[in-house]
């Protein structure tokens, strides 16, 4: 079971990462409208200590319903480089919402892969110190 | 109101407009952007400042050596100041981020060629997006056996941007501008240059002679903004034979023994029995490495041992150490060459640790780390292979602040030992932890401090800045000067250098850049502030 800290942060997140079809500035992109339910293919990358997958899966399905895919990032960090690169690439023609919730040493290396593929932020959120929240355009 | 997010000092709104179409005539469209979003990822700083004092106006990505000489020619008719980044992971030293705000990413990513390498000589000659990681798999794909030095990020930075801003790594390779041959260079007024020897026409020693002849000129296109890098020479290391290569781990302890450690070491460094760039790491940096890799999928960080305010109590650090059985002090070294050459040396260096420190000492090698990931990140690095695995180090606070104190010390026991304690002070006063290594240089130590403090609180902000600016002014008044900082930084270290440096280095500005349009604020090189 989530907490509630965590069911108001998916509230967030999911209307948030749902924006697709803003590029605006980073700022107010937190306050763009969510798309239509039922039209997220979404993925979602998690590191494995912020919570269960099939926690992640139903929170998105209960919030947003659509067709979510989560991706643990379970290896090490040289490992999540490069699956979130690959993970990436793959959603940019499968996809249209790529988001994320990790630690702050997984995020600095997510984020590299992401703009290492010409990948740009509609937002990155610090939860807490220990917990980021984002979105990429696709 | 502005159709960019940020202007260049000094340009009107106007006038950039005309830069952006002139620029985009030349590049297309997509390749000059100006759009909020993507300029986002050059604002992802860490350094305890406001990432609007670091706010890009555009970036641009050139593929070619021509482009780029068109690129300075509008700049210079416009004033609008380029900031270089090769692949921009120059992550705790200020990022990809400008120094100043307004000034043009120039993002060489997009120049991704491997241009030659050589495995009779073992060399390379690469562009500047051209990552470590590219070339080890061209090494692979190419069967060759080669190996390049890699710094801590080598997944994903390239030897050039890592050369030009002096990075070390940790193989015998380690001191990277040393082991860079030939460099070409648009300069400020659209020349381009080859320095040594690539100026002789059908040069067949660029990659192989440094020196070149007359006044060598290499040295002042590192850490500065006299020209922008379009090509590298790096020399590679020919790999070991089967056996030839023997990485080891040596624990230590008590933080009191750093003195004693480094005088065993020493001569075995200069004798080159240790030939390689080898790291002594701090209980902190080296616990760290375990924060992401909780196989119980629990997360683990600093606040698992410690809720309270301040600097870790030692009793904390020590409960750190037991739990993942870290030393107070870590000692990553290798033997290289032959197996009969590696057995011979090890007995040198295993022999005089043992005969120092007695039961004091643990010593690993691969056969008792088995699957230690913090074991095969050290093997890894001082074999030049890929891994990211020290940014575990961004998960001891959290907050996503860091900033490398990056101060250089005679290899000298006394010395490090004197300079650790005062680290630790000035951190501890402001409620940081000393989380740090020692890389043995030739006779020196890069002494990196990993200054870890939560951006997202702005009280540890203002913390930071000051404690980073006390260890500075500490360190400098004490004769220890800082090898390589980050943009918050660069004007303050530059002044520690003394007012005679300052004065050549603005000469060399004059002189090559008059515009200043080359990456104001570099080093603290920029006309617009005076000497």
């Amino acid at each position: 079971m989530m907490n509630t800290s965590r069911r108001a942060f998916f509230k967030t997140f999911l209307s948030a990462g749902a924006a697709l079809a803003v590029s605006g500035t980073v700022g107010q992109t937190r306050q763009a409208d969510a798309s239509t339910q039922g039209q997220i293919k979404g993925v979602c990358l998690f590191v494995p200590t912020l919570g269960k997958a099939t926690d992640f899966v139903d929170l998105m399905n209960k919030n947003a319903r659509g067709d979510w895919t989560v991706h643990p990032l379970t290896g090490s960090l040289t490992d999540n480089y490069f699956t979130t690169r690959s993970l990436y690439e793959d959603a940019k023609g499968t996809a249209n919402t790529f988001v994320g919730v990790v630690d702050p040493a997984t995020f600095a290396i997510v984020h590299e892969a992401i703009v290492d593929c010409s990948g740009c932020f509609h937002y990155i959120t610090y939860e807490d110190r220990n917990r980021v929240t984002f979105s990429v355009q696709l | 109101m502005s159709n960019f997010i940020a202007l260049p000092k000094g340009v009107t709104e106007e006038d950039f407009t005309k830069a952006i179409k002139e620029y985009r005539a030349l590049l297309g469209e997509d390749r000059v952007r100006t759009d909020p979003a993507s300029l986002q990822s050059y604002m992802k700083i860490m350094i305890p400042e406001s990432s609007e004092l670091h706010k890009p106006s555009a970036a641009m990505y050139p593929r070619t050596v021509k482009e780029i000489q068109a690129i300075v020619a509008i700049a210079n008719k416009y004033k609008t100041p380029l900031w270089t980044v090769s692949t921009g992971k120059n992550m705790g030293y200020g990022s990809a981020a400008p120094a100043t705000p307004g000034q043009i990413v120039l993002d060489l990513k997009t120049m991704k060629k491997i241009i030659h390498v050589d495995e009779e000589l073992g060399y390379c000659l690469v562009e500047p997006g051209v990552t470590y990681y590219d070339l080890q798999q061209y090494f692979k794909k190419h069967k060759m056996n080669l190996w390049v030095d890699v710094p801590a990020p080598s997944s994903m930075a390239s030897p050039v941007g890592n050369t030009m801003d002096r990075g070390v790594g940790y193989s015998p390779y380690g001191e990277h501008f040393l082991f860079s041959c030939g460099m070409e260079l648009v300069l400020a007024n659209g020349d381009v240059i080859r320095t040594g020897t690539g100026g002789v026409q059908n040069s067949t020693s660029w990659q192989s002679y440094k020196w070149g002849y007359g006044p060598y000129v290499d040295g002042i296109f590192t850490q500065s903004n006299y020209g922008i890098l379009t090509k590298l020479g790096v020399w590679l290391m020919k790999g070991p034979p089967p056996g030839g290569y023997f990485p080891f781990l040596m624990k230590f302890p008590k933080v009191e023994m750093l003195a004693d450690i480094i005088k065993t070491f020493m001569p075995l460094r200069l004798a080159q029995i240790i030939p390689n760039a080898c790291v002594v790491v701090n209980a902190g940096w080296e616990a760290a490495g375990h924060f992401t890799y909780d196989k119980n999928g629990k997360g683990i960080n600093r606040e698992t041992f410690y809720k309270g305010k301040g600097s870790l109590p030692p009793k904390v650090f020590q409960e750190i150490m037991d739990k993942y059985s870290v030393g107070a002090w870590n000692f990553y070294a290798a033997l290289y060459g032959s197996p009969e050459q590696v057995a011979l040396n090890w007995k040198y260096v295993s022999g005089a640790f043992k005969a120092k420190f007695g039961k004091n000492v643990e010593i690993i090698t691969e056969k008792e780390a088995k699957d230690d990931p913090i074991f095969e990140y050290r093997r890894q690095l001082m074999m030049g292979g890929s891994t990211l695995q020290e940014f575990g180090l961004y998960n001891w606070r959290g907050g996503g602040g860091s900033m490398w104190f990056a101060p250089v010390a005679a290899a000298r026991p006394s010395e490090c030992d004197k300079q650790m304690r005062l680290a630790t002070e000035i951190l501890n006063k402001y409620g940081f932890d000393y989380v740090s290594e020692f890389i043995v240089g030739w006779r020196d130590m890069h002494h990196i401090i990993d200054l870890l403090y939560d951006r997202t609180q702005p009280d540890e902000m203002a913390k930071a800045y000051k404690c980073f600016d006390e260890l500075l002014k500490v360190f400098t008044k004490n004769g220890w000067g800082t090898y390589r900082t980050n943009t918050a930084f660069m004007e303050k270290v530059s002044h520690s250098y003394g007012p005679e440096m300052r004065k050549i280095h603005y000469t060399l500005k004059r002189a090559l850049d008059p515009n200043n349009i080359l990456a104001p604020g570099k080093s603290g090189i920029n006309l617009d502030i005076p000497l």
